[in-house]
């Protein structure tokens, strides 16, 4: 078995205009790999574990970075890093959930050069997957962590079909909760789609993790104000408190009214494919007081249909746990 | 062409992934060639007249094997729709009502295996040498299904046993609601499996083809019509079978 | 407080400057004319066997030079490393090399080449293949052991019940391969008021150097020079001749920087000889490097235990009995030895009055194992500790007092022979390490705070041996008065290669801008010196320099008494002259005395050297004989009995009961290595072994794939190193500072026990948390934390060892 770990040869693009960035995305399709950060790219890359003749730089982009106010919210530049989202204003005062769950992403480090766009489509952590092995994800034909024996501690509770991975991304449920919509380009024009239906599980898509199709890009991302200023909780557990993904964690948005529930949106990361979205939870909220009976009752409705694997039953008390722990805050 | 797309298994071997889907374009573009060709040839022939379908009708198939057929029909079509189109790029959630058509499949030919050896004249169906003639010899007729019709019948049993079993197979390798995946299966073997599976599937996307286009030629029409009403006519009967071979119980 | 110039004083080691402004040259930074480079095609199986090799798509292409396979190094016998293996044993297990002119042609050729390799049955857990028909890690068997009667394959196995029961907790019945004991084991248990018996397991996980073990090589006038990454200097040599099959003269082995070692670099491994046949081969310089994902493979790994303990205490809390069984984890190449000195460390740390260790070391196809920071010590360390707590609470003891009652010290005998120890002051170390983390305050807070929160305090001790003796010093004056000391210790990245130079430079009492180290490369002139490994160097090399620097007192003074007339002995130094003690005007500089020296030759100028020193030591005099004054001696210096480094570690932790996390809010570590050397490079062991023993207690392990034989940790993300908020922003630490009496300066190692006192006061304080429940179990890892508190099972069977 050889051990790769240097650069294969490549060809390099770094478009500065728009178009010319649609058309590399158009031309390689799939082909082309899009460059954020690189943060997981250069990874894949050097492994040979993903091989693409051509990888498109979209940092020199002006148009794709930064955060602006819009009449209806704010909308941030897919090629913003995660540093940025970090420390602007405007998120820390209106969403300042999205700054928390950014601020909790890997390390300083790939905070400096990751970018929100890059965290939002990276890659499942599957270990088996991350080996280059041809699992379902990769087009094979068997899942390798789903088995009798395999060693699934990361992996899924729900949604899962054939493949068990989950949704690395910690700024993914934060959007999720927001309700943000993400929006696309390709050279034929814009499409918008909330980014809820920007993830996709392995029941759909077995092979990708968002709705992406070959040629587009994801160029920005638009926060309503529907959600901004919300009362929110965000809170990630991994084994480590820096440079580690989420075992599970939590994103919440809350809007109470005379002390009952008004509206919510409650996400986990870390149990699903995709960021997992607790609707029964949500529902059930709904026009009720947060009390404690209530609390734990959604605890339970949280981890209702939740599928064990080997070994990873312990997120069933730790997501309930955290939901607790989110409506108690 | 390749018939099988290969992939590196978890010890790095080179072992069969399963079938090669390009093989679907070269197989419907057969087909369609293999139709068109007949359908010119069939044209230029100097049709017969249709056998009138009025007058005494008999029973050709019984209800509850018109029921098989047709629960079959739907089955299969489901599973090539939700088998094939995910692998072209039509992505929806395919897999349940994949294994959920495909037992609905297995339980059914079950069915009919029992049906046709102890309730039907298995017979019938038997393809033997004497059936050969008929293609040569126009005076020739047969017994209740012509050489074509049994042949016909014999690839899609084989066909469909063959993806029934494969199908069972791979069945085991996903989660249910009865029980967690084994390992028992071998990278190598699980490739085969994909592959026979893969293959035939793409098979019977070729006979079923055939199989309709048949049941939708005019000189073929009123089989169609025995399959939805049971019954053919006595002129219908008497003009393309044999009597003495198809001796129908009053 | 001593009055030592520059032992017990912080100073400036010379590599330092390298490493804050990127001029430090690791392996890997060295290039030579016409270098090639190579990589390696490792194993994909965890046990099976090369049938064919075909390299012919890469016959004719561009940049590739060569191929090195197995049949072009020499075999070596299972269960063995290799250099290159036809019957690989592990994934990873190197099966050839392809060398290019630059890598990335070496990995697309990698690509390329197509090997066959019949599959054989394998084990990732021992109990696994301790199974009756379970696999076997090797054909020729799957239990190893070494020792000096004899070494050899065995295949043992249990029965399915035994295996049964031991998962259970209960004593093991089935057939061990070693064992000792002392004093009447029976009879202990009698006397014991209290018996504790548990089963335990230790997952074993890898060495990480941050280093990879990266090598280039080339031949010159028959010489291999070899640029390596070594945890030794000098005492890499035989070895590495050995592997490179030439005589230890003809091998030069430059390793000026070493990226982390921590037992796995202790001596030269195959892959370091690799470069040297390739080289051969090619003639031309190869550089081998080995990319992070091999050093998980190669680069060695704790040994893991799953074992059985039974301890017995008397009223008053002294132990009176210990009883250990310990199936080794020895990986594919019996390699490790944890579990006897697993044995003797509870010998020694808890001074049980009678003892009996049982242990078995079974092979599995994981990765290679090797000594790593407190090998066995550290491991039951971790386990004892929270069955201390537990048996000071059913005795109704402090937790602190019960450890003090039984406490190593300058009295206790250890080991199965009851040797003396050369000096203990444990209770000193714990009762300094209480002070200072106010542990008798602490102990009144209440243990549950704000919910879901819970407090735990636990201690922890570490022990590891920590001296060796018999290695060479040598020193030389030179005319200009510059004094040069030669360390072949190797540079570890401790400092203790520069710290115990000062030993010389102690004696000579000269001032430290005179001195010049001399290091980093075997043709540098260095002396056969100690490994630096097993927490040796500090005694080691502080005994071989006091004696180089002795015998080069007395020279001086022979040489001054030459000049001035009298006797050497009414000769005394101030650091830069010989003078005489009543009459000072006789008075020669050190310069003059060492151009003296070379005048007068003979001893003096190393023409003529002891016979007793090493060989290695031999030539390096030599080398420099006639450049001055010589002090060349072998270490003959008293040495009677263990010598033990000690460590005390308190620790608080703050456990969530909701999450399973906890957060480290206080960790006190003391030393108790005798005399400190060298107080910086003391506090940044001490706080380094604690990091380590955090991640060893909570987050790092091995993990494989039973079915595929994959391992999960090729990587640092997996592998779960403590980032640096995984550890106190403040580690405490400090020293007891008593002398050790053979040692000249008083002074014994500490790099392991630094480790063990932390893991084992973690382990103890979670248990502490939890009201006392013991894992039995390294690392004790959030989800389990959290299965226990919501009354669910645990992911793994009892005994599972190398899973999640
Ligand atoms: C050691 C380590 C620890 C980590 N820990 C965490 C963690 O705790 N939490 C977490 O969330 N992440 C974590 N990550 C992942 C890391 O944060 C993300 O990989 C990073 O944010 C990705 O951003 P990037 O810009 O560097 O991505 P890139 O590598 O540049 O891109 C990632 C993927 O997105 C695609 N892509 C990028 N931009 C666009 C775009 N505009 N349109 C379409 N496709 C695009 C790329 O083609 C690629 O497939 C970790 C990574 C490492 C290496
Ligand atoms: S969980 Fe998904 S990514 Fe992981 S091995 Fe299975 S199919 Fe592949």
């Amino acid at each position: 078995m050889p051990s790769y770990d240097v650069m294969p040869e490549v060809q390099l693009y770094q478009p500065t205009e728009v178009d010319d960035a649609l058309n590399l995305a158009e031309k390689f399709r799939q082909q082309g790999w899009l460059l954020g950060g690189g943060q997981d790219t250069y990874g894949w890359l050097k492994d040979r574990a993903k091989n693409p003749t051509a990888l498109i730089d979209l940092n020199d982009i002006e148009a794709f970075k930064g955060i602006k106010a819009t009449s209806t919210g704010i909308e941030i530049g897919a090629l913003t890093t995660l540093r940025d989202i970090i420390r602007n204003p405007l998120i820390n005062d209106h969403f300042e959930i999205l700054a928390k769950a950014a601020g909790r992403v890997a390390s300083p480090q790939i905070r400096n050069v990751g970018t929100l766009g890059g965290n939002l489509i990276q890659d499942t952590r599957c270990w088996y997957y991350r080996r280059g092995l041809a699992c379902y994800r990769a087009g094979g034909n068997l899942c390798y962590a789903d088995s009798p024996e395999a060693m699934n501690r990361e992996h899924a509770l729900f949604n899962a079909s054939r493949c068990v991975a989950v949704s690395p991304s910690d700024t993914a449920t934060a959007l999720v909760a927001l309700n943000a919509t993400m929006v696309i380009k390709n050279i034929d024009g814009d499409r918008e789609m909330s980014a809820e239906d920007f993830f996709v599980g392995p029941d759909t898509h077995i092979t990708q993790m968002t709705a992406l199709e070959p040629g587009e890009i994801l160029t920005g991302i638009k926060l309503s104000n529907e959600w901004s200023n919300a009362r929110y909780y965000f809170e990630k557990i991994a084994d480590r408190d820096v440079w580690d993904f989420a075992l599970v964690s939590i994103a919440l948005v809350i809007k109470e009214e005379a002390n009952t529930v008004k509206d919510s949106r409650m996400v986990c990361g870390g149990v699903a494919c995709t960021p997992y979205r607790l609707n029964k939870v949500e529902q059930y909220l709904k026009g009720n007081p947060l009390s404690e009976k209530i609390i734990t009752n959604a605890a339970k409705i949280a981890s209702q249909g939740a599928e064990t694997l080997n070994y990873n039953h312990f997120k069933i008390p730790l997501m309930e746990n955290l939901v607790k722990r989110a409506l108690r805050s | 062409m390749e018939f099988a797309t290969l992939k590196k298994d978890v010890w790095g071997r080179e072992v069969i992934l399963g079938a090669s889907w390009d093989l679907l374009w070269v197989i419907l573009a057969l087909t369609f060639i293999g139709i068109a060709m007949h359908a010119i040839i069939a044209a230029a022939k100097k049709r017969k007249a249709a056998p009138d379908s009025s007058g005494k009708r008999i029973e050709r198939h019984e209800k509850i094997d018109r029921i098989f057929h047709w629960v079959m029909a739907v089955s299969m079509f489901v599973l090539l729709i939700t088998g094939i189109f995910p692998k072209i790029g039509i992505e929806f959630a395919w897999l349940t009502i994949h294994w959920v058509a495909g037992l609905l499949l297995t339980v059914i030919t079950i069915f009919h295996i029992f049906r046709s050896i102890f309730w039907q004249n298995i017979k019938d169906m038997w393809i033997g040498l004497k059936d050969f003639k008929e293609p040569f010899d126009e005076s020739y007729k047969p017994g209740k299904y012509s050489l074509a019709q049994k042949s016909m019948h014999a690839s899609v049993t084989i066909l469909t046993l063959l993806v029934i079993v494969s199908g069972i197979i791979m069945f085991a390798l996903i989660d249910t609601p009865w029980w967690e995946r084994t390992n028992a299966l071998s990278e190598d073997i699980l490739g085969w499996v994909f592959l026979i599976h893969g293959l035939v599937s793409l098979a019977l996307v070729a006979v079923i083809s055939l199989h309709i286009y048949f049941g939708l030629r005019p000189e073929k029409l009123f089989y169609t019509r025995s399959m939805i009403k049971g019954w053919i006519s006595e002129h219908e009967k008497d003009e393309n079978h044999d009597q003495e071979k198809w001796v129908v119980k009053d | 407080m001593n009055n030592y110039k520059h032992i017990g004083k912080n100073f400036i080691p010379p590599d330092i400057y390298g490493k804050v402004n990127g001029k430090a040259k690791y392996a890997e930074d060295f290039r030579a004319d016409g270098m090639v480079f190579a990589r390696m095609y490792t194993s994909p199986v965890a046990h099976g066997r090369v049938t064919d090799i075909d390299t012919s798509a890469i016959d004719n292409m561009e940049g590739v030079v060569g191929i090195l396979t197995a049949d072009d190094v020499p075999s070596t016998e299972a269960p063995n490393a290799a250099i290159l293996t036809n019957n690989p044993a592990f994934i990873g297990d190197p099966i050839l090399a392809v060398a290019a002119t630059d890598e990335r042609i070496a990995e697309d050729a990698l690509n390329k080449i197509k090997v066959k390799i019949e599959t054989l049955p394998f084990a990732v857990d021992p109990l696994d293949s301790l199974m009756e028909g379970g696999p076997d890690a090797r054909e020729e068997g799957n239990v190893f052991s070494r020792s000096r009667e004899g070494s050899g394959f065995k295949k043992i196995k249990w029965t399915k019940k035994q295996i049964e029961e031991f998962r259970a907790g209960k004593e093991p019945t089935g057939e061990h391969a070693t064992e000792w004991n002392y004093g009447n084991l029976e009879q202990g248990f009698k006397d014991a008021a209290l018996i504790i018996e548990e089963p335990f397991v230790t997952t074993g996980y890898a060495h990480m150097s941050m280093e990879p073990r990266t090598a280039m090589a080339y031949w010159q006038n028959g010489t291999c020079y070899v640029y390596g990454s070594a945890q030794s200097q000098s005492f890499w040599l035989p070895g590495l001749a050995r592997l490179l099959g030439v005589e230890q003269d003809k091998v030069v082995l430059i390793s000026e920087n070493t990226g982390g070692g921590f037992g796995s670099k202790i001596g030269a491994y195959p892959a370091a000889a690799l470069p040297g046949y390739f080289s051969k081969k090619l003639g031309r310089p190869v550089q081998l490097r080995i990319t992070r994902e091999q050093e998980f493979y190669i680069g060695s790994a704790r040994v893991g235990f799953q074992g059985w303990i039974k301890l017995g205490f008397a009223e008053d809390g002294r132990m009176t009995a210990g009883d250990v069984f310990i199936i080794e984890d020895i990986g594919p190449n019996a390699t490790g030895g944890d579990g006897s000195s697993a044995g003797g460390a509870i010998s020694l740390l808890y001074d049980p009055e009678a003892m009996r260790f049982r242990g078995l070391p079974v092979l599995t196809n994981t990765t290679p194992r090797g000594a790593q920071r407190g090998p066995g010590q550290n491991q039951i360390a971790a386990i004892m500790a929270p069955l201390m707590d537990k048996a000071a609470k059913a005795l109704d003891l402090d937790r602190l007092e019960i450890r003090k009652i039984n406490a190593v010290n300058n009295e206790t005998t250890v080991y199965a022979e009851q040797r003396p120890v050369t000096s203990a002051y444990m209770k000193e170390a714990l009762q300094k390490g209480a002070d200072l983390f106010d542990w008798d305050t602490k102990q009144q807070f209440p243990q549950k705070i704000n919910a879901p929160k819970v407090r735990g305090l636990g201690i922890g001790q570490g022990y590891h041996s920590a001296g060796a003796k018999g290695f060479d010093g040598l020193i030389r004056i030179a005319p200009d008065g510059k004094i040069h000391l030669y360390s072949g210790v190797g540079n570890l990245g401790t400092y203790s290669y520069a710290s115990t130079t000062r030993a010389a430079a102690e004696v000579l009492k000269c001032e430290w801008d005179d001195c010049i180290i001399h290091n980093g490369r075997s043709d540098k002139n260095l002396p056969w010196s100690s490994y630096q490994a097993g927490s040796v160097s500090t005694y080691a090399q502080t005994r071989t320099n006091y004696v180089a620097a002795v015998d080069a007192v007395d020279k001086m003074k022979n040489i001054a008494a030459k000049i001035h007339g009298g006797k050497a002995d009414d000769f005394d130094i101030d650091g830069r002259h010989v003078h005489h003690k009543t009459t000072p005007s006789k008075s020669s500089t050190y310069a003059e005395i060492a151009q003296a020296a070379i005048e007068f030759g003979g001893t003096f100028s190393g023409a003529i050297y002891p016979e007793d020193i090493h060989d290695i030591t031999k030539r390096s005099v030599q080398n420099i004989a006639g450049t001055g004054l010589v002090g060349v001696a072998k270490d003959k210096l008293p040495q009677n009995g263990v010598i033990p480094g000690l460590a005390a570690a308190f620790v608080e932790i703050e456990l969530d009961l909701e999450t399973g996390k906890y957060e480290i809010m206080d960790y006190v570590g003391i030393a108790e290595c005798g005399t400190v050397v060298h107080p910086q490079g003391l506090d940044a062991q001490m706080k380094g072994g604690a990091v380590w023993g955090m991640g060893m207690a909570g987050l790092e392990r091995h993990v494989f794939d039973p079915q595929n034989g994959l391992p999960a940790n090729i990587g640092y993300h997996q592998c779960k190193v403590p980032s640096y908020l995984d550890v106190p922003s403040v580690t405490r630490t400090d020293a007891v500072d008593l002398p050790d009496p053979q040692n000249p300066f008083g002074a014994r190692g500490i790099g392991e026990p630094a480790m063990g006192c932390a893991v084992a006061a973690l382990t103890s304080a979670i248990s502490d948390a939890l009201d006392g429940y013991n894992f039995g179990r390294t690392p004790v890892s959030s989800d389990m934390i959290l299965n226990y508190v919501t009354g669910n099972n645990q992911s793994f069977k009892p005994l599972q060892t190398n899973n999640f």
